[in-house]
């Protein structure tokens, strides 16, 4: 972690204490749970959620339709629920369609399922040209789809979050469903990536 | 902004894939908004409109002069928190 821009008393880090200072001694804050949702989102919360659900929808099939029915309660039932968790939609990656997400605006983002956005996902470069040049964005992260396959670009929202639901890999009918969680990635769940199949 | 401004994100994330806090700070910001949001003193989207409203501001300087001098997204967020906590009177002694 770097903080090397942060040492005077008016940077980032020093307003922050001050105002985590200020909240607790006001009774606002309780430090010790500052904590714990730092530790929580740190570690706790994060892509291996989702890829449970992924590695879940590849396996059987009445919960892959009960994902892209209604995500929010289907990955509840696997005990993934929280803040910036509702109103989740699931969208299937096909061999004819790719999907892509983004949240233009901000940062919008299912954090029960996928954890806290990277860097990359909310900064202005991938924001502004995820929708004008998907294809460009998509050859920035190494994926280069084949032109018949079509782009569809989701702009999250404070009303939609999506969880991308990769193309399972071939070669992979063999394993289990927790040796398929390992392989899916956060990148393909956001349409960044595809899943690859473990090296024999 | 860089030509290769995403490239160089992305490769920062293959390098620390987990890595979603650049500072101590950041993820101290996240969590005393999370927390006072939880504890009911503002909605989670009243916090995120001021969010929008500062990476917008953000975004315009950008696209017109290419800098990113004005901060990056967690100083969008300290700002768009204590804008919230100055209008609620939550920041005051």
């Amino acid at each position: 972690m770097s903080d090397h821009h942060n040492t005077d008393d008016s940077g980032p880090a020093a307003r922050v204490k001050a105002l985590e200072a200020l909240l607790t001694e006001k009774g606002l804050l309780d430090p010790a749970a500052i904590d714990a949702i730092v530790d929580t989102y740190e570690t706790r919360v994060g892509p291996r959620n989702g890829a449970r659900v992924v590695a879940k929808a590849w396996t059987d099939p009445a919960y892959r339709k009960r994902l892209l029915a209604d995500a929010t309660s289907a990955v509840a039932e696997l005990g993934f629920a929280g803040p910036q968790g509702g109103h989740l939609v699931a969208i299937e990656n096909t061999d004819r369609i790719h999907n892509l997400v983004v949240c233009t605006l901000c940062s919008c983002y299912p954090w029960p399922v996928l954890g806290l956005p990277p860097v990359w996902y909310k900064s202005f470069a991938y924001r502004s040209r995820a929708v004008s040049d998907p294809r460009g964005v998509l050859e920035d992260f190494g994926l280069e789809l084949p032109s018949n396959v079509e782009i569809r670009v989701w702009d999250s929202s404070a009303e939609i979050r999506y969880l991308v639901i990769p193309q399972r890999p071939k070669g992979t009918s063999k394993m289990s469903e927790d040796e398929l969680a390992a392989i899916v990635t956060r990148d393909s769940m956001v349409g960044v990536a595809k899943v690859e199949a473990p090296r024999a | 902004m860089s030509e290769n401004a995403l490239n160089e994100l992305i490769e920062a994330a293959r390098l620390d894939p987990d890595h979603v806090f650049s500072a101590p700070w950041e993820a101290r910001a996240f969590a005393i908004a999370l927390q006072l949001s939880e504890s009911g003193y503002f909605t989670w989207d009243a916090f995120r409109d001021r969010l929008i409203a500062e990476v917008r501001a953000s975004d315009r300087i950008r696209a017109r002069d290419g800098t990113s001098a004005h901060g990056e997204y967690y100083d969008h967020f300290l700002h768009a928190l204590e804008k919230l906590l100055e209008e609620k009177g939550l920041a005051h002694s």
